[in-house]
């Protein structure tokens, strides 16, 4: 049931953007309540979310037109991360080679999982290219993705389920790997789960979410002046 | 002396201001997108206006007060701005069913070897690296 009403493009964005900013902070007081890996926000609301979605007939580019503002946020968001790694510059001068070797080991980790798995499991050359770039973050992976011939629309959409799955994930496996130390748990995220894990990084801790947001920066700028290479040795 | 009274008032208000701050932050990013635009660098508006911070915090130009509590509220906030981006799997429906739980899968299996070999790989090289100075390991 469409109602004439929702056609009204102002009308539409407003609504949306209530709607989901609404379903967030529901999702947030649940997990306040019983923080499990799986009541975080970004399970929660999007499954609730595409729920309402479909119950209004509503397709993903008029909801997406309303709400896109909400994404665009992430770009200020990236330029917030500014703070936490100026504070915490003492830390990440001590021990950016160690950062270094682990963005260089978990990029190609990273890569070389993609690639195996989906070649194990069957999936076809597009997909597979188009999830090479799918654990850094999004304008980062869009780009790499088209460099290396695969679909940037597809691979955002991998990375944000990246994101989605790795944030909770990580929680779960930070309690089954002995990690030590600050270093290793802020890598973890910032590497496996871009924003969405630095973000649940943040919650874990504040030295633990600046390394991660400064592993995700370091991810992204070394794939991003990699892939021109990755293109050549893919062909 | 007007103008510096001005200019210092201002500075008191955007200290208070999470509001002005989070302005401040767009218009950082708003900035680096500029600068992207007009360079061609193949780099994100976003990590640009990153750095543009880092920069401007590091020479003194910039104070941390200027900006850090509409910085803490983006960091807060942030998985709100995924939360958009995850219907689009209504635009591929091809996704549901088989192909979407392979996808899932080499998702799932992949980003579990990606945090732990990466959190692995950094745990040892800093035992390592930290034996002189183990302050770090707790």
């Amino acid at each position: 049931m469409s109602l004439p009403l929702w056609s009204n493009a102002v009308l539409s964005t407003v609504l949306w953007s209530a709607a989901t900013i609404l379903l967030y902070l529901i999702g947030k007081r649940v997990y306040r309540r019983w923080p499990r890996w799986w009541t975080t926000p970004l399970a929660i609301a999007p499954v609730l979310l595409i729920g309402l979605t479909l119950a209004c007939n509503t397709s993903y580019r008029d909801y997406i037109s309303g709400t896109h503002w909400l994404v665009a946020l992430l770009g200020p968001a990236t330029v917030a991360f500014a703070i936490p790694i100026y504070e915490q510059r003492a830390l990440i001068r001590r021990h950016w080679p160690v950062l270094a070797i682990g963005s260089l080991v978990g990029s190609g980790t990273a890569m070389l999982s993609a690639w195996g798995f989906a070649s194990l499991i069957g999936l076809d050359e597009t997909l597979r290219l188009s999830l090479l770039p799918r654990s850094i973050s999004t304008p980062f992976a869009m780009t790499v993705s088209g460099d290396i011939g695969g679909v940037p629309d597809l691979t955002a959409v991998f990375v944000v389920f990246t994101g989605v799955f790795g944030a909770a994930l990580g929680e779960v496996l930070l309690r089954w790997l002995p990690l030590r130390s600050v270093l290793a748990r802020g890598a973890l995220f910032g590497m496996g789960a871009h924003g969405a894990g630095v973000a649940k990084a943040h919650q874990i801790g504040r030295e633990e979410g600046s390394i991660a947001g400064l592993v995700m920066v370091m991810v992204g700028l070394l794939n991003v002046l990699a892939a021109p290479l990755l293109a050549h040795l893919l062909r | 002396m007007i103008p510096r009274k001005l200019s210092i008032l201002s500075r008191q208000q955007l200290h208070r201001s999470r509001l002005l701050q989070i302005g401040l932050l767009i218009g950082f990013w708003l900035a680096g997108d500029a600068l992207v635009r007009l360079t061609g660098l193949p780099i994100p508006g976003g990590i640009v206006g990153l750095f543009l911070v880092v920069l401007l915090l590091a020479s003194g130009r910039l104070s941390l007060f200027s900006m850090r509590r509409g910085a803490n509220w983006f960091l807060a906030e942030m998985l709100l701005f995924f939360i958009p981006a995850v219907p689009a799997v209504l635009d591929h429906r091809e996704f549901i069913g088989l192909l979407g739980l392979k996808i899932l899968a080499v998702i799932l299996l992949g980003t579990v070897v990606v945090m732990a070999v990466t959190a692995l790989t950094v745990d040892v090289v800093c035992r390592w690296s930290l034996r002189r100075e183990p302050a770090l390991v707790e």
